[in-house]
């Protein structure tokens, strides 16, 4: 028949078309999954360290003594900004860096953020940071993913088709959601 | 068939450098901010209450980011040691972490939250907790109500 062969056309050259973004997506779709357990998109690592206290009488930090925390702590003496959130408490912010000290004990945590390779760009990506006509886009690809999900319904006819085993399997995929649903939801 | 396969390479190079060429070191999040006047943070920590379910616009520098998710983060108020909290709905906003420095402008509504006595403890062991602080519960003497904005949207410039 005319039209299996066009189904068959476009669900082949349409799956051709997904295989990158289709990886892609759900590459970046386990790692998000499991955002309990980690960041998916950066890579923090924390360090303890301790200096000498700061007696700061509950006021402000100056530039001078950030600098010498920093000179201190072996790191690049620019800083993005700072802030107190309490009188004995600073937090530096650095490129990627985030000095936390506690001014009357000495005690430091530097938290360095780095982006994930490959993770970062697939989740920007996927999360759609990117936004504008990435958001276009994305829409298309989700369209064709209808459209090869439904081609692929009629890609074989008799047994091992729509009217075959394939009907089962088709009423499988669409039960085991439901299911979820129903024992989650 | 050779055409069809150009046309789509030439599309696909076109979203990439779309993309890219409108990237500059602002990034939007959520709805477009639409309120023009800047309310104060310490303003609003000053007497919540009366900020309470109204729709404000603060801007301030992002000091802490909710490490996992980027569903929440703190901005710092134009007073000496005061922050407020940003809250968004779970994947609806992503804040991301290199956010933390960055200025933030926020326009969202600023929502009480009523712990019990018992919900209060628990909240403030859990932050003493995470600060490695101290926590002493009988410094709880009742309910607790502590106030957050909800984000509708938010810009973070470099």
């Amino acid at each position: 028949m005319k039209w299996r062969k066009w189904n068959n056309i476009i669900h082949r050259d349409l799956g051709y078309i997904c295989v990158g973004l289709t990886i892609l997506y759900a590459i970046s779709g386990i790692a998000v999954n499991h955002i309990h357990d980690w960041n998916p998109t950066y890579k923090i690592v924390k360090h303890k360290e301790k200096i000498d206290p700061i007696l700061s009488d509950g006021r402000l930090i100056t530039d001078k003594e950030i600098q010498n925390i920093l000179k201190t702590l072996g790191n690049k003496p620019e800083y993005k900004k700072k802030f107190q959130p309490a009188p004995n408490l600073i937090k530096i912010y650095q490129e990627g860096n985030t000095i936390d000290v506690e001014l009357l004990t000495g005690d430091v945590i530097q938290e360095k953020i780095t982006k994930r390779p490959f993770f970062y760009q697939v989740n920007f990506l996927h999360l759609n940071h990117a936004k504008k006509l990435w958001t276009w886009f994305a829409d298309i690809y989700a369209a064709a993913l209808i459209l090869l999900a439904v081609t692929g319904m009629f890609v074989l006819k008799g047994k091992k088709g729509i009217k075959g085993r394939g009907a089962w399997f088709v009423t499988g995929g669409l039960i085991i959601p439901i299911l979820f649903l129903l024992i989650y939801g | 068939m050779f055409r069809f396969n150009k046309v789509l390479l030439i599309l696909a190079v076109l979203a990439i450098t779309h993309t890219y060429a409108y990237a500059s070191n602002s990034e939007n999040f959520g709805k477009p901010i639409t309120l023009q006047e800047i309310t104060k943070v310490s303003d609003i920590l000053a007497s919540p209450e009366n900020y309470a379910n109204k729709k404000v616009l603060v801007k301030g520098m992002v000091v802490e980011v909710c490490a996992k998710r980027g569903c929440w983060m703190d901005i710092a108020s134009d007073k000496a040691f005061e922050k407020i909290q940003i809250k968004v709905l779970d994947g609806v906003i992503v804040f991301p972490l290199s956010a933390r420095g960055k200025e933030a402008l926020v326009e969202g509504k600023v929502e009480a939250l009523n712990y019990t006595k018992e919900e209060a403890i628990e909240l403030l062991e859990h932050k003493a907790e995470e600060k490695g602080e101290k926590f002493d519960p009988s410094s709880v003497t009742g309910p607790l109500t502590t106030y957050r904005i909800k984000a509708l949207g938010a810009t973070i410039t470099e």
